[in-house]
């Protein structure tokens, strides 16, 4: 499944920029996230609970970051499984100033298999939008409120 | 595939069955359609089930000056055949008619497809064309929210986990009022790829008052507005409904799978609210 879209942050691009790579940024606005350690360089461990409705499961997963160019793009690798299937996705993330903020465009793949595939293949489209939408309305919750 | 164990409780009343719920860690049951599935598949493995099948309160179907007060736990098979609801309601009633298939509709329930919220069910487009209001009760106290407010996203609605839906209140329909739901259906679910319910009043040769529901095109159902202020004022003619219909997918996001591309369900989306507006008038 191809997913692609933009958003724009109320953030200069190497803010924007190091908030996207920062883990203790990231561990409080993925959906579902319980901790994201660090376990290697560009690496960290990540726990994750997806709860949505009545499906709800725990997944084990790890988290990647390559291709680094400050402050422009870096790609983003995840993968994860659970006892209701398992997800692995990459995915180019580009920074570009606008006014008003930078806007982050993504760009990337994720493959979904599994029970969850094989029952929710309908849904899977909607959910996954809505994971990063609710990761990015709580990215510029947390970032552009004072204090954080 | 056998569930996960949880702990079963069967409540006689509303009370006893908020009270099981107070603490938000219980999952609520009602004709299980959808949770059972889910459960089968350990997609879903709660705790506790508290089954709402047994409180008689909630299968009630009552009017109330210019309302009609539908129980949470009735079935659809109940809503499509009941003569008070054809009679003042007949889009619920036409709508209920649509869903599934005999099985589905024999133990599926009203508040359940509301509190599911399938971005594919076909409730939701009535309700959101109905401008119906939900009532939600917990341990002390209670509240009645918009339809507007309760589909909050996909699977996602207002209702909390310490919450159980008691009734939906729909207005009782004016006379001279046409109603109609339309839907492509998926052959194999009886999901609704998209389907467009629509509520029309002409008077003096104009109308009046026109209200359209979509679902199954965007993550959650909603009210085309564009379409409705489009049609108000109109004469109501085949051109003033392909005008207006080309309007529901205005500023909408529509969903994609591998049943229907975003692009085609557009197109569907809109072919399906002129036909809808088209049998109301």
């Amino acid at each position: 499944m191809r997913i692609s879209g933009s958003r724009l942050l109320a953030l200069d691009q190497e803010q924007a920029y190091q908030a996207l790579q920062d883990p203790s940024v990231l561990e409080r606005c993925m959906p579902g996230c319980r901790s994201l350690v660090q376990v290697g360089e560009d690496t960290y461990a990540m726990k994750m609970k997806m709860a949505l409705a009545s499906i709800s499961g725990l997944f084990d997963g790890k988290v990647r970051i390559a291709d680094r160019n400050f402050p422009h793009s870096f790609r983003l690798l995840v993968e994860g499984s659970g006892r209701i299937g398992f997800l692995k996705g990459e995915g180019l993330l580009q920074l570009t100033a606008e006014s008003g903020g930078t806007s982050i465009g993504y760009e990337g793949e994720v493959r979904v298999g599994g029970t969850i595939s094989a029952v929710g293949q309908r849904l899977l489209d909607t959910t996954s939008k809505m994971m990063i939408k609710r990761f990015f309305d709580k990215l510029a919750e947390t970032l552009t409120s004072p204090q954080k | 595939m056998i569930p996960q164990e949880f702990n079963y409780s069967r409540p006689g009343t509303v009370q006893e069955a908020v009270d099981l719920l107070a603490d938000g860690e219980a999952k609520v049951l009602a004709g299980g359609m959808s949770l059972i599935p889910l459960m089968k598949l350990r997609l879903s493995a709660p705790e506790h089930v508290v089954d709402l099948g047994r409180i008689p309160d909630l299968s009630q179907i009552r009017e109330n000056g210019g309302s009609l007060h539908l129980g949470a736990l009735l079935t659809h098979h109940q809503v499509a055949t009941s003569a008070l609801v054809q009679e003042k309601c007949p889009l619920i009633a036409e709508t209920a008619a649509h869903i599934g298939d005999a099985q589905v509709r024999n133990m599926g329930t009203l508040g359940g497809s509301a509190a599911h919220a399938d971005p594919a069910a076909d409730y939701p487009a009535a309700l959101c064309a109905l401008d119906a209001k939900v009532r939600l009760v917990r341990k002390d106290s209670e509240r009645v929210v918009d339809i507007g407010d309760f589909f909050v996203d996909a699977l996602t609605t207002a209702v909390e986990p310490d919450e159980i839906i008691t009734e939906l209140i729909l207005p009782v329909e004016e006379a001279g009022t046409g109603v109609s739901y339309q839907k492509l259906r998926q052959p194999a679910s009886g999901f609704a790829i998209v389907g467009v319910a629509a509520r029309v009043r002409r008077e003096g040769g104009r109308i009046a008052m026109a209200r359209v529901g979509v679902t199954g095109l965007a993550a959650s159902a909603y009210r085309a507005t564009g379409v409705e202020a489009l049609l108000e004022g109109s004469e109501g003619s085949q051109a003033d409904v392909a005008k207006a219909s080309a309007a529901v997918d205005d500023g909408i996001e529509a969903i994609s799978d591998l049943h229907a591309s975003s692009d085609y369900r557009r197109h569907v989306a809109r072919v399906y609210t002129a036909r809808a507006i088209q049998a109301a008038l």
